[in-house]
């Protein structure tokens, strides 16, 4: 598979970067948790005093256990926030960006098909997630016992397979806009796009019973939903995610295969 | 012989704008043929399509016997291409792309590699540097390595001595003959005729997506504009003007005490035009070099230009 070897290679100091970014941000934000004073501290009184829909839109209401701390701060904000900008950076480069350098233009004129160019390039994005979470995972681990998180190992390749297969939705959506509109625009928008509306729908679908409908559509809540950090696997939602994400590649394979490249 | 490439009704429209108009061209098994236009003549749309980057709008093509799209990329394996705007990887050597072309090269890769090795040493590449810190010149000699490397049986070259010292266009026109001794078809492109006279046996002339002229390039020379100046001694300037008018039109007749000076340009066969003259005493008689150049800009600019 030369394409995804070269595009992983080309990519290998960025997968560097992000990983030590994202083990540095979980390790600043656990770090805290001791020092808070854990399930016994003021926490839960500190939240007490925030707006109720703030606390729900970012699921503060667990915030005094290690699990639902890590998920609150780590999971569920900046390293969805971090994954999602690294997922959307190579879901664009993928088709769009090597479009608009003109790369993509010599390497389609090889024997090269346009269906593998887009699944080589996918399964290169998968491997990239499934390093960081892997990383993560092994981080978290390691700073479970340290910070008195009390999490289970179970539960952490829980998480972190909802944080691949969330973070690699979005990657799908970005290379979907790229090979759709053979734009770098398009695939940021589109793969920004699908990260921000998954974040909102959770958000808002947390305020009321009548918002509910929200969380069911938003992939956000489908990875996140069923508290993996606490309370282990949730089949279902990371089978949604899986589905999503193969009808963005299913979407960018036809089109991308019928339509002419942009000069 | 077999036709290499068969385009008929060949039309692309991008939008609004039609880069190639109703196109019949054939290029015959073992021809290198130039394509010379200005820009925007549809040059590098007809080679996209050849390669199945861009897809027609109407009309049809062959390449090698195949439709491209249905031909594939086992199709694509039989064809060299270099792209008018070549690009390289910036962060990856010269060596690296040699290898990353190999890897998606068809046959033994082996001989492939070691060909690129050898066609990387005559045209004098630094392989080591990362491509960003290549000159021009240095990564278009990449691009002429990609396409030749896997002995391709059609090579698509768009603009392919951009960039190159003449010395480096010497060693191309190497390449592209031995290339052809092969056995292999070479499509090339250019929007000056100097670089397509000396490789190509054929010439197409593109303007707005049209083939205004199709011709070998003796063809080319034999049509050609001709300066011609001479000076005839006893005669009148009205006679020699009413003489001239039937077999070249356009020359200036002027008279110079008591001769007369003819001077202008000439197309093609310039045997009338002798002869006419040598009614007359001819004291000095200049007829030169066929220009190719001037010939060509004429077509590009003749009739409705866009």
């Amino acid at each position: 598979m030369p394409l995804l070897i070269q595009f992983l290679r080309a990519g290998a100091r960025s997968l560097m970067i992000w990983a030590v970014a994202l083990v540095a941000v979980l390790a600043m934000y656990l770090s805290f948790f001791p020092s808070l004073g854990g399930a016994a501290s003021g926490m839960a009184a500190l939240v007490d005093q925030l707006p109720e829909s703030m606390v729900k839109a970012v699921g503060y209401d667990q915030i005094s256990t290690g699990a639902g701390y890590a998920q609150s701060t780590f999971f569920g904000l900046l390293g969805f926030f971090l994954g999602t900008a690294a997922a959307v950076a190579w879901g664009t480069r993928a088709v769009a960006g090597d479009e608009e350098s003109g790369m993509l233009e010599l390497t389609l004129a090889h024997p090269v098909s346009r269906v593998q160019l887009v699944m080589e390039r996918t399964l290169a994005i998968v491997i990239r997630l499934a390093a960081l979470g892997v990383v993560l995972g092994l981080a978290l681990a390691a700073m479970s016992g340290p910070f008195e998180l009390e999490l289970e190992g179970g539960h952490i390749v829980a998480v972190v397979s909802a944080w691949v297969l969330l973070t690699l939705t979005i990657a799908t959506a970005a290379l979907m806009g790229g090979a759709v509109f053979g734009s770098r625009i398009a695939a940021l928008g589109i793969g920004a796009g699908v990260a921000v509306l998954a974040f909102l729908l959770n958000a808002l679908g947390a305020q009321s019973e009548e918002n509910a409908w929200m969380s069911d559509i938003s992939p956000f809540s489908w990875a996140y939903g069923e508290r993996p950090l606490a309370q282990g696997w949730d089949g279902g939602g990371l089978g949604l995610l899986a589905a999503l994400a193969a009808v963005f590649v299913a979407i960018a394979l036809l089109v991308f295969a019928r339509r002419d490249l942009r000069s | 012989m077999t036709d290499v490439v068969v385009t008929t009704g060949l039309t692309k429209r991008y939008g609004s704008v039609l880069a190639l108009d109703s196109l019949d061209l054939t290029i015959p098994e073992g021809t290198v043929l130039g394509v010379i236009g200005p820009n925007g003549a549809g040059k590098t749309t007809l080679m996209r399509l050849l390669v199945d980057v861009v897809r027609p709008t109407s009309g049809s093509l062959t390449v090698l016997g195949v439709e491209p799209r249905a031909g594939g990329k086992h199709l694509r394996g039989r064809i060299g291409y270099l792209p008018g705007e070549f690009h390289v990887e910036p962060g990856l050597s010269g060596q690296g792309h040699l290898t990353f072309w190999t890897s998606i090269s068809p046959g033994d890769r082996a001989r492939v590699h070691r060909r690129a090795q050898m066609m990387a040493e005559r045209l004098d590449i630094p392989l080591e540097r990362p491509a960003r810190k290549l000159s021009k010149g240095n990564k278009q000699k990449l691009g002429l390595v990609q396409a030749f490397m896997h002995r391709p049986e059609l090579l698509i070259l768009d603009e392919p001595t951009s960039g190159l010292d003449p010395l480096v266009q010497q060693t191309f026109l190497e390449l592209v003959s031995e290339a052809r001794d092969d056995g292999a078809t070479v499509l090339l492109s250019s929007h000056v005729l100097s670089e397509v006279e000396q490789a190509a046996d054929l010439a197409v002339v593109l303007r707005s997506g049209r083939i205004v002229r199709e011709a070998s390039i003796e063809g080319l020379r034999a049509t050609a504009v001709r300066h011609v100046r001479a000076r005839l001694s006893d005669a009148d300037a009205a006679t020699v003007g009413r003489r001239l008018t039937d077999v070249s039109a356009g020359l200036d007749v002027t008279a110079d005490g008591g001769d007369v000076l003819v001077s202008g340009l000439v197309q093609g066969n310039s045997d009338e035009l002798v002869k006419v003259l040598a009614q007359f005493t001819v004291a000095d008689l200049v007829l030169a070099e066929p220009d190719l150049e001037e010939s060509v800009l004429a077509m590009y600019s003749d009739k409705e230009v866009v």
